[in-house]
């Protein structure tokens, strides 16, 4: 059963495309990775299938829903965290924990719960009353993700979610993305670093607005006749 | 209704939180409110006057008398020489030197031409231009009181309807410019709230990014805009209740009609200018925009509204674009209330017009606002 099946998915900005005819199928409580340079059409595509930007043409199906008819209930089953810190940063970590939780209907008893869970398995614990404003942006990429998947989401989407982040917390970030995903959460990932495509169970690779490759990230490595994905990106990119 | 109280609650943290915007919804218009009645003040009161009596008749000590005891002036009483009313101008000690001629009593009875010459001191123009007016109601007031006394009809009788004109503009014992200026200033609270603050808040949502993260969400535009709305709303009601009781205490002006009703007139006119504020969001890129588009509408709304001049004189043209004008209506709802006491029937049809505004304006903002985008 697949989580997400795009077809043919194409977004046009007057006479620019963004995203150019993609077709790719992701299974459930898989990671997959967008790779990418910049401007190649990942976040576009992402936007297209979290219902923040209507295709032009094609479709795709997200947790069983169409984007085109059922942007509403997939809104219900997908977490998303987008390439920005989009969280309230003059609120404390707590509240907009509730915030969202609340907007998700969670009920009242159980998200007081859920927060305190999921703020302990981030250790911040401590934080609960801070204003995000003032918590480092390692930490706030990782309250960005719990809070993305505080719903229980069958797929999440995360945009570049560790730009800018250190190495350390870049792999507990990665750390929480395992754990999520063995739980049979989806989670489709864009990123720049190369070393974290290799924990990526697929990956493609995407150029302007097409999908050149599709695999695993030994598959790819083979047919290009590498040892690294960064080799991979750079082959390709110098193709 | 849970979403919609945890977006209210949202909504207040992070007002509170943010000095800035306290002080903007707080401080400023208070001390705007305090100060600004007190500069736009167009009423001048209590000339320095003088008088130099060349006559010594009669009729030359009614006419001052009648200045001294007409309450607009502080007398200084009959001066004995030209140098000496020239010294004490020159030293502003008077504003307005009435000089009445030799034989001036003599002259008005036989039918001759005769003059009072009043001079005023023109460094402060307004200053001047009032005074003569002042001067010109007094005398005119007198001489028609002099005619009915003494049956000279014609002659006097054409001055007399020149001065009546001078009458409707300068001299108004009713007149008290606070009395407008100050609920004026309210009107522009509300306004300002309503509109500004609500436009500034959604496009600075857009600008960073927060908003995307609420439309992944499966929130109703409906319900994100309403919980935008009753905070705002609570706010600019809050400010113009305190408003009121401003109002009141420092300036004195009591609501002449009945407090609820307009409380309620209020709310409407809320709706409206929360509305335009939301639409101008959905308009605007980012906070520069918004403050333009706001700040242009604003000062159309204000010329047009009718709080600095009167409506009746403006275009046809002028009348037709307050049509469209909220502020207007509002302004008229608040003259009627506030001032006049009115009571429903005369703020009916505002109230029908401001409430269709309300409906449409708000209906354009929830289309208006997509949580995703072509």
């Amino acid at each position: 059963m697949y989580s997400i099946v795009a077809d043919q998915l194409t977004k046009q900005f007057g006479t620019f495309t963004a995203v150019d005819h993609i077709s790719f199928q992701v299974k459930r409580g898989e990671i997959f990775g967008f790779l990418g340079a910049n401007g190649a059409g990942k976040t576009t595509a992402i936007k297209m299938m979290s219902g923040l930007l209507l295709p032009t043409s094609g479709t795709a199906t997200i947790a069983g829903y169409d984007i085109l008819t059922q942007s509403k209930l997939i809104k219900k089953h997908i977490g998303y965290m987008s390439q920005r810190f989009s969280l309230y940063n003059d609120l404390t970590v707590f509240e907009n924990m509730q915030l969202f939780g609340t907007i998700y209907k969670i009920p009242r008893k159980e998200l007081k719960d859920r927060i305190y869970e999921s703020l302990r398995s981030l250790d911040m614990e401590k934080q609960s009353g801070t204003l995000v404003s003032s918590i480092p942006l390692g930490w706030k990429q990782k309250l960005a993700f719990a809070t993305a998947i505080l719903h229980h989401p069958d797929i999440v989407f995360l945009d570049e979610p560790t730009s800018g982040v250190d190495p350390i917390v870049r792999r507990e970030f990665w750390k929480l993305i395992y754990q999520t995903a063995s739980q049979g959460v989806t989670i489709l990932v864009t990123t720049h670093y190369m070393d974290e495509a290799e924990y990526c169970n697929r990956i493609s690779i995407m150029s302007d607005g097409q999908m050149k490759l599709i695999g695993t990230p030994s598959e790819l490595k083979e047919q290009m006749g590498v040892n690294s994905v960064d080799e991979v990106f750079v082959k390709f990119v110098n193709r | 209704m849970r979403t919609i109280l945890i977006l209210i609650k949202k909504e207040f943290l992070q007002v509170f939180r943010n000095p800035l915007l306290i002080s903007i919804l707080v401080v400023a218009p208070l001390v705007q409110f305090v100060i600004f009645p007190f500069c736009a003040d167009y009423e001048i009161k209590m000339l320095d006057i003088a008088f130099i009596d060349n006559d010594r008749s009669s009729i030359s000590k009614d006419i001052i008398n009648t200045f001294n005891s007409s309450g607009y002036f502080i007398p200084h009483g009959v001066l004995q020489s030209q140098s000496e009313a020239e010294e004490m101008m020159r030293h502003d000690k008077i504003d307005i030197l009435i000089e009445i001629p030799a034989r001036f009593e003599h002259d008005l009875y036989t039918g001759q031409p005769t003059q009072i010459s009043s001079t005023a001191n023109a460094i402060n123009t307004v200053k001047a231009g009032i005074g003569t007016g002042y001067v010109q109601e007094v005398i005119g007031d007198y001489m028609r009181q002099f005619s009915e006394r003494n049956k000279l009809p014609d002659q006097f009788g054409a001055r007399n309807a020149e001065i009546k004109l001078s009458n409707v503009y300068w001299y108004n014992e009713q007149m008290n410019y606070k009395n407008l200026i100050v609920p004026g200033i309210l009107v522009i609270l509300v306004t300002l709230i309503g509109c500004y603050v609500t436009a500034l808040n959604l496009v600075r949502e857009k600008e960073i990014g927060t908003i995307e993260q609420v439309n992944v969400t499966p929130i109703r535009r409906w319900q994100f805009l309403i919980g935008k709305m009753i905070p705002f709303w609570i706010l600019g009601m809050t400010e113009f209740i305190a408003g009121l009781f401003i109002m009141k205490i420092v300036f004195g002006i009591t609501v002449q009609g009945s407090i609820p009703m307009l409380l309620g007139v209020t709310a409407i006119y809320l709706l409206v200018m929360l509305g335009l504020g939301f639409f101008i969001s959905s308009v605007a890129e980012n906070q520069l925009q918004a403050m333009f588009i706001v700040l242009f509408l604003f000062i159309v709304f204000v010329l047009l509204s009718g709080l600095f001049t009167p409506t009746e004189g403006m275009p046809d043209w002028a009348h037709k674009i307050n049509y469209f004008n909220p502020m207007s209506f509002f302004m008229e709802v608040i003259k009627k209330v506030v001032l006049k006491g009115g009571d429903f029937l005369s703020v009916q049809k505002e109230t029908i017009v401001l409430s269709v505004m309300a409906v449409v304006i708000n209906t354009g903002a929830i289309l208006s606002y997509r949580e995703s985008s072509k």
